[in-house]
């Protein structure tokens, strides 16, 4: 046994030292897609005035969050401030604008829009059940108080974000 | 022999035959109200339709603080339900319209029943829409598609009718034997003809060939002839040095005459010149 336990010993130091790096690779699928269901279209009831609504002979924007894990997101829909593209503009433009849960794919989704908090043109929904939660926007802008809206073709965009929380 | 024809076209029809599936959407079921059957979804005489996904949509109407249940279902041929759906709004507010979709296993549509919208509680539905997806075997739009459709047999029957079936004979067919008849007629007065044209043939043939062999012969027996002179001997003939130079010389540069030679060519001059005088001579 001692003699064993000497040659191993004496064997130790000459083992050569090998190093490995292993990766670790891994794949996060989203949990949270937003898609737009819908574009939107303005329209234009009186010369200083565009909008979404359908009783202006607008389309309102409507755009899906898919949320697979339950009270993990919170959704934030953001209104247009201002025109992404548009002719040129000598005057300001007053915007207004609100978001409100139009379908959903659980009942229990249908307390959304009364537990909604909405800050200036921002309306944030907390996706508490995992499911389709589909939020129309209207978007309204005035132009110079009764000017009316040089012709051209007129731009905004709706932010939707999904936020983890 | 009918049923050998009826055997036939069986085994033809059925060869033709490929299964394919095709896919469709019905329409809004829940249209007419909260009730509806299962019978007047896609083509009439489907064989193998298969239900594979049900998608509905409402609008509740109630107060927030009332209970309400609402249920989406198909009765199971046999009992129970075969697809139910319920959706809790106690305590919810109403308004917001709710949009679903089901997969379902293909489940055959003889096991569906009849579907209806049912609320428990207090509420309404409204703007109600419910839709089944579907697909089916298209080897059956006729009967006769495929012998395992329903109502094949008697399909082929109907297109049979009671017409005495009965096996053609060409032989038996009068216009044929016709045609046969003069054929066999032509054919003999040809083949007399026929036997004159060939004798004279084959005899031309004949003299053309001795003919030929004759004329080929005598080329042959000129070619051994004029084949047997040899020119060559006579064109390779080269003389030997090619020149012959003068060698005679003369001694002194002097000449003298020969008068032997002199003497003797005068004698043969006289003599010559008598005998040509002689030819003159009157004959005596």
């Amino acid at each position: 046994m001692k003699k064993l336990l000497i040659v191993s010993l004496l064997l130790a130091p000459h083992i050569p030292a090998f190093a490995e790096e292993t990766p670790i690779s891994g794949l996060v699928q989203t949990r949270c897609l937003i898609t737009t269901d819908t574009n939107g279209v303005f329209g234009n009831p009186l010369p200083s005035k565009l909008s979404t609504a359908s009783a202006d002979g607008g389309v309102v924007p409507i755009v899906r969050y898919d949320v697979t894990l339950a009270d993990a997101y919170v959704a934030k829909v953001t209104t247009p401030t201002a025109f992404s593209s548009s002719p040129s503009l000598t005057d300001s433009v007053a915007w207004t604008g609100t978001t409100a849960v139009s379908k959903t794919s659980d009942a229990g989704m249908s307390g959304y829009e009364a537990a909604k908090v909405t800050y200036g043109y921002t309306t944030q929904f907390d996706l508490t059940i995992a499911g389709s939660t589909w939020f129309s926007s209207t978007a309204t802008a005035v132009y110079g108080g009764t000017k009316s809206f040089p012709g051209g073709s007129y731009t905004a965009i709706v932010v939707a974000e999904c936020i983890a929380k | 022999m009918r049923l050998a024809v009826i055997a036939l076209t069986t085994a033809l029809m059925a060869s033709q035959v490929h299964s394919e599936y095709l896919y469709g959407i019905s329409g809004n079921m829940a249209g007419a109200g909260h009730t509806w059957g299962m019978n007047n979804i896609g083509p009439s005489n489907q064989r193998g339709m298969r239900i594979n996904g049900v998608f509905y949509q409402y609008t509740p109407v109630k107060n927030t603080e009332d209970d309400m249940l609402v249920h989406v279902r198909n009765k199971r041929v046999g009992g129970g339900y075969i697809f139910s759906s319920t959706d809790d709004w106690s305590g919810l507010p109403g308004g917001i319209p709710i949009t679903k979709g089901f997969t379902i296993d293909n489940l055959p549509i003889e096991l569906w029943g009849d579907g209806s919208i049912d609320v428990e509680g207090n509420g309404l539905v409204t703007d109600a829409n419910v839709v089944y997806s579907y697909k089916y075997n298209n080897d059956c739009l006729t009967p006769m598609s495929d012998p395992s459709c329903p109502g094949y047999m008697d399909a082929v029957l109907s297109m049979l009718g009671n017409a005495e079936v009965e096996a053609y004979d060409p032989m038996g067919d009068e216009n044929i034997s016709d045609v046969m008849d003069e054929k066999v007629d032509l054919e003999e007065e040809s083949e007399e003809e026929e036997d004159k044209e060939i004798l004279e043939n084959i005899l031309s043939s004949v003299d053309d060939s001795v003919l030929s062999a004759n004329v080929l012969s005598q080329n042959l027996l000129m070619f051994a002839l004029t084949n047997a002179v040899t020119m060559n001997t006579y064109y390779d003939k080269k003389l030997a040095g090619g020149t012959y130079k003068e060698t005679v010389v003369l001694d002194g540069g002097n000449l003298p005459d020969n008068k032997k030679g002199a003497r003797a060519g005068l004698a043969q001059q006289l003599l010559h010149t008598k005998m040509v005088s002689m030819q003159y001579d009157p004959k005596e």
